[in-house]
C-alpha cells in the first residue's frame, strides 16, 4: 500500500495504490465551515447533482449508464465534522482488469459530469430535476418522526445546546429550504465550486499519474485551497443543573437519551481515552450498560453509548417501557458513576485496546474505511494508523478515571411511547 | 477436503462433510479479517415438525427459533461468549431468518480458538426456567422496538394478509404475548432436532489456512457425540392460492403515506430458482430505478424515493412485494397493476441485468461479509454452492423469460396502505 499527497493550487489529491481490492474507490470532498442556513442547500445541491445531468438529463438515463458501466455505484452526502461541513460526492466502480479497456476513463468522467455538466437552463437548475429533489427533501424534513431513534438522538443535542454546530439537524430546516429557488441553488453551487475546500481521494490499483492525469481532463477545478481550523468544538454552556426534558409520541417503546459534556479534555483523552471509556461504558455487548440494564435486569434490547470527541460529547441511549425510567435511569447513571469511581477491571481496558487495534486493522480490508482513516488524518490531524497503534496502548487505569472525573452529566431527553400495547395490529392471531 | 476455484470470486473454496454431517466450507481470502458463520437450516418457517426421537408433529409457539438464537448464548460454565470473542478482540453477533439461524463472528486474531469457541458455545447451551423467563423480557423490547418502525408495521401486516396457513404470516420473532407462553422445553424440543450437525453448516471466509482451520473443526467435532440422524420430518402446509385479504388501510404516526403490495404466484409446476431470478429481473425493469413508472411517479410527485422490490420463496409460491411512499397510495396502486400487466421484455434489458448480476460477483468477492453471505444463501436456496456463478447467469435468456413470466397471473394480490390516523 503506497500512499501519495498531491498538492495542487485547486485541490489536494490522495492516492492509495493498492492491489487490495477489485474496485476503485473516488470519493471528491467539499468542506466549509458548518452555517446553518446553508445546510439546506448543501443537501439540495447534492440532490440535485445526482437527479439529471447535461448528457443524462433523468434519473433513468443516469442509472442505466451506470449499468452500462459494469454497475458503477454513486451517491452524495453531508455530514458535520465539527465546526465544518463536508460534502462528500463518490463513486465506486470495477478496476477495468475486471471489465474492459477504458472504463477507468469512462468511470472517472461519469462522476466529472455528475460535478461539472449539471442540467442547467437559464433561470438555474432545470425545473423538474429541481422539483424532484426538493420534493424528497421537504417529505424528509416531514417525517423525521417516522425514526424514533435518530429523531430522540436529535431532540437530545438540541436540549443540551440549541441552535449551535453541536445540535444543528443534519437534514436542515424547512425555514431555510423557503429560501431556496433554482437561480440561488445554482449561484451556491457556483460558490461551493468557487471557494470550498477540496480534496480528492482514490484508493484502488491505480498509479497516482494516471489519476492526476484523469482528474486534470474531467474535474477542471478553480477552487482556491484555504487554510482550516481546527473541526474541535466545544458547547459554550452546560446545565448546571441536569436538564429533563420528556416529549410523548405514539410509540410502544419509550427511548432514553442521556447526555453529557465532556469539560477541557486534553487531546489525547479525546482522542485515545475516550475511545476506550466509552468501550467499558456502553460500545460493546460486554459492556457496563448491556451487562447491567439489559441482561440482569431484562430492563431493554438495545442500549448503548457513543462518543462525539469532535463536539466533545458522550451520550447514551435505550429502548425501555414507559413505566421502567425511573429504574433505568438510575441503573445507568450508577454504570456511569462506577466508571468515575474506579469500578471497572483492567481486563476491559484490555479489552478494549485490542478491539481498537483489530477493528484498524480490518479498515485495511474495506476501501470506504481507508479514505476515512486519511481523510482524518487531512482533515483532523489525526495520527497516522501505526501511530494510533502506539498512543492507544497509553491508556490506562488512571487516565480513564481522570476522563471520566471531566464528564458532566447535562441533559435527559424522554420521548415517552403512549400506545398501549396489543390494541391494534395483531388482534387477528 | 476438496478444492474447488469460485470463478466469479476468483478464490478457492475448501470443502469436507465430517462423519456427524456437518459440512464445512472454508475460503481463504487474502487481507487481515476473518469472518466465521456457524449455520443452522432452522428459521421461523420450521414450525410444525416431528421432533427427535418422537412420532407425532409438534406445533412451536410463534418465535421460537428466534428465541432460542438468544438463549444459546447462555452457557452451563457461566460464560458469556461475548466476553470470550471481546477477550480476543473479535466481534461476535447472531441473526434468525425465515429459512435459517445464524451464529458469527469476525476479527483478524486468534482464528481457531474463536471457530472452536463457535462450535462449542453453540453446541452446548443451557436453558433453565429462570433464564428463559429473563429473555421475555428482553425480546418484547426487541419486538416493540420494531413495531415503532412504520415499515416494519407495514410489511408484517401485508404478509399476514398475504397467507393463510405458511408461516411467512407471522412476524420471525412472534408477538410479545406468544413469547410469553415459551418454555424450557419447548427450546430443547427445537434445539435437539435442528442443531445436529447433519442440519447445519459452518462457512469460514478471510486469511486463514484452510489445512489448519479444517484440523481443528475435524478434532472439536470428533470430541463429541453425535447419533446418526435421519432427514428431519417437516409438516408442510398446504397454502391456497388466494389471498387472506385483498386490501386493508391501516393508521400510524405517519407524514406520507406508506404503500406496500404483495403479489402472491403460483410457481408450483415451475423452476422456481429460475423463475425467481427471472421475477427479480421483471419487477427491477417494472418498478426500479431504471424503469419509466418509477420516472413518471416522480415527476408527478406522486412517489417519495423510489419503490422497493422484495422477492421471496415460500413453499410453492413466490412472493413479490413491492413498497413505496406516497402521497397518493391508491393512484399508485392502480398504476403499478397497468404497469404489471405488460409482459413485454426487451432482450437488450436481459443482457444488461446480466451485466450487473456478473460485476455484483466481482463488488462481492471483496468483502468477507459479502462472500460468506452469498456462499451460505447458495447452500440455503439451491443446496450447493456454485462454483461458476458466470455460467448460471449466462444461462438466463430473452426466451425463457418471456416463457416463464408468460405462465404466471399477478391476480392474487393483497395490498396494505398505512395512514394518519
Amino acid at each position: 500500500m503506497k500512499y501519495h499527497k498531491i498538492e495542487k493550487t485547486n485541490y489536494h489529491l490522495h492516492v492509495i495504490e493498492t492491489d487490495k481490492f477489485k474496485t476503485v474507490f473516488v470519493r471528491v470532498n467539499f468542506k466549509r465551515k458548518l452555517v446553518k442556513e446553508e445546510i439546506v442547500f448543501r443537501n439540495m445541491l447534492v440532490n440535485v447533482l445526482f437527479e439529471s445531468t447535461a448528457k443524462y438529463p433523468t434519473k433513468r438515463l443516469m442509472e442505466i449508464q451506470t449499468e452500462e458501466l459494469y454497475e458503477l455505484g454513486y451517491r452524495g452526502s453531508n455530514y458535520a465534522s465539527g465546526k465544518y461541513s463536508i460534502m462528500g460526492l463518490d463513486a465506486i466502480f470495477l478496476n477495468p482488469k475486471y471489465t474492459e479497456k477504458g472504463m477507468l476513463e469512462e468511470s472517472f468522467a461519469f462522476l466529472g459530469e455528475i460535478l461539472f455538466h449539471p442540467n442547467v437552463d437559464k433561470d438555474g437548475f432545470a425545473q423538474e430535476g429541481y422539483n424532484i429533489a426538493r420534493h424528497s427533501l421537504e417529505d424528509y424534513l416531514d417525517s423525521l418522526k417516522e425514526n424514533p431513534d435518530s429523531y430522540a438522538h436529535m431532540r437530545l443535542l438540541e436540549e443540551m445546546e440549541p441552535n449551535t454546530v453541536l445540535s444543528y439537524r443534519g437534514c436542515g430546516y424547512p425555514e431555510d429550504l423557503k429560501k431556496v429557488t433554482r437561480k440561488k441553488l445554482y449561484q451556491y453551487y457556483q460558490k461551493v465550486l468557487k471557494e470550498d475546500a477540496v480534496d480528492i481521494f482514490v484508493i484502488g490499483d491505480v498509479k497516482a499519474k494516471e489519476v492526476e492525469k484523469l482528474i486534470e481532463k474531467y474535474y477542471p477545478f478553480t477552487t482556491r485551497n484555504y487554510q482550516s481550523d481546527s473541526h474541535f468544538y466545544q458547547a459554550l454552556k452546560v446545565h448546571e443543573n441536569v436538564l429533563f426534558r420528556k416529549e410523548e409520541a405514539d410509540l410502544k417503546q419509550s427511548k432514553l437519551l442521556i447526555g453529557c459534556q465532556i469539560k477541557k479534555a486534553t487531546d489525547f483523552e479525546l482522542r485515545y481515552v475516550l475511545n476506550v471509556l466509552n468501550y467499558i461504558l456502553g460500545g460493546s455487548p460486554n459492556s457496563k450498560l448491556f451487562q447491567n440494564v439489559r441482561e440482569k435486569n431484562s430492563l431493554c434490547y438495545s442500549i448503548s453509548s457513543s462518543s462525539q470527541p469532535l463536539v466533545s460529547i458522550l451520550t447514551i441511549k435505550a429502548g425501555i417501557n414507559a413505566w421502567e425510567y425511573d429504574r433505568a435511569c438510575a441503573l445507568i447513571l450508577e454504570q456511569l458513576e462506577d466508571i468515575k469511581n474506579g469500578k471497572f477491571e483492567d481486563k476491559e481496558i484490555e479489552n478494549a485496546i485490542i478491539t481498537y487495534k483489530n477493528s484498524l486493522k480490518s479498515y485495511e480490508d474495506n476501501p470506504e474505511s481507508m479514505i476515512s482513516l486519511y481523510a482524518g488524518v487531512e482533515y483532523l490531524q489525526a495520527d497516522t494508523m501505526e501511530n494510533r497503534i502506539k498512543k492507544i496502548e497509553k491508556v490506562d487505569r488512571e487516565s480513564v478515571i481522570a476522563l471520566a472525573a471531566k464528564i458532566k452529566l447535562d441533559t435527559i431527553f424522554f420521548l415517552e411511547g403512549k400506545e398501549e400495547y396489543g390494541k391494534e395490529s395483531f388482534e387477528t392471531f | 477436503m476438496e478444492k474447488n476455484h469460485l470463478k466469479h470470486f476468483d478464490l478457492d473454496l475448501y470443502q469436507e462433510t465430517l462423519p456427524n454431517g456437518l459440512l464445512v466450507n472454508i475460503i481463504p481470502k487474502p487481507g487481515n479479517n476473518v469472518y466465521a458463520t456457524f449455520v443452522t437450516k432452522y428459521g421461523s418457517f420450521d414450525n410444525v415438525f416431528v421432533p427427535q426421537g418422537k412420532k407425532k408433529s409438534y406445533e412451536a409457539p410463534m418465535g421460537v427459533a428466534h428465541f432460542l438464537e438468544h438463549k444459546v448464548f447462555e452457557q452451563k460454565d457461566g460464560e458469556d461468549p461475548f466476553a470470550f470473542y471481546t477477550k480476543n478482540g473479535a466481534d461476535a453477533n447472531a441473526s434468525t431468518s425465515y429459512l435459517r439461524t445464524c451464529y458469527l463472528f469476525s476479527g483478524p486474531e486468534h482464528v481457531e480458538e474463536n471457530i472452536e469457541y463457535l462450535l462449542d458455545f453453540v453446541q452446548n447451551p443451557y436453558f433453565t426456567d429462570e433464564n428463559v423467563e429473563k429473555e421475555k423480557g428482553i425480546i418484547e423490547q426487541e419486538i416493540k422496538m420494531y413495531d415503532d418502525i412504520p415499515y416494519w408495521k407495514l410489511y408484517e401486516k401485508n404478509l399476514f394478509n398475504t397467507f393463510l396457513k405458511h408461516p411467512l404470516r407471522y412476524p420471525i420473532a412472534g408477538t410479545v404475548e406468544s413469547i410469553s407462553k415459551i418454555t424450557k422445553e419447548d427450546l430443547y424440543t427445537c434445539y435437539d432436532t435442528f442443531y445436529h450437525p447433519s442440519n447445519m453448516f459452518l462457512t469460514v471466509v478471510g486469511n486463514v489456512n484452510p489445512d489448519t482451520v479444517m484440523d481443528c473443526v475435524r478434532k472439536n467435532q470428533a470430541k463429541k457425540n453425535y447419533e446418526k440422524r435421519g432427514p428431519i420430518i417437516r409438516k408442510e402446509v398446504e397454502e391456497p392460492d388466494r389471498v387472506f385479504k385483498k386490501q386493508e388501510e391501516i393508521v400510524g404516526d405517519v407524514e406520507i403515506p406508506k404503500l406496500s403490495v404483495a403479489y402472491k404466484i403460483n410457481a408450483q409446476d415451475m423452476d422456481k430458482n429460475r423463475l425467481r431470478n427471472y421475477l427479480s429481473f421483471f419487477f427491477d425493469l417494472r418498478f426500479g430505478s431504471t424503469s419509466l413508472l418509477r420516472e413518471r411517479l416522480k415527476r408527478e410527485n406522486a412517489i417519495t424515493g423510489g419503490f422497493s422490490i422484495d422477492i421471496m420463496e415460500a413453499g410453492k409460491h413466490i412472493l413479490c412485494m413491492v413498497s413505496v411512499d406516497s402521497k397518493k397510495p391508491e393512484y399508485v396502486l392502480e398504476e403499478m397493476n397497468k404497469e404489471i400487466s405488460d409482459k413485454t421484455i426487451t432482450a437488450l434489458e436481459v443482457e444488461r441485468k446480466k451485466k450487473t448480476l456478473k460485476s455484483a460477483c466481482i463488488y462481492q468477492s471483496d468483502s468477507v461479509y459479502s462472500i460468506c453471505d452469498h456462499v451460505n444463501s447458495n447452500l440455503l436456496h439451491y443446496g450447493s454452492i456454485f462454483l461458476d456463478e458466470y455460467s448460471w447467469i449466462d444461462s438466463f435468456c430473452l426466451e425463457e423469460a418471456e416463457e416463464m413470466i408468460s405462465k404466471i397471473t399477478f391476480e392474487h394480490q393483497s395490498s396494505v396502505i398505512l395512514k394518519r390516523k
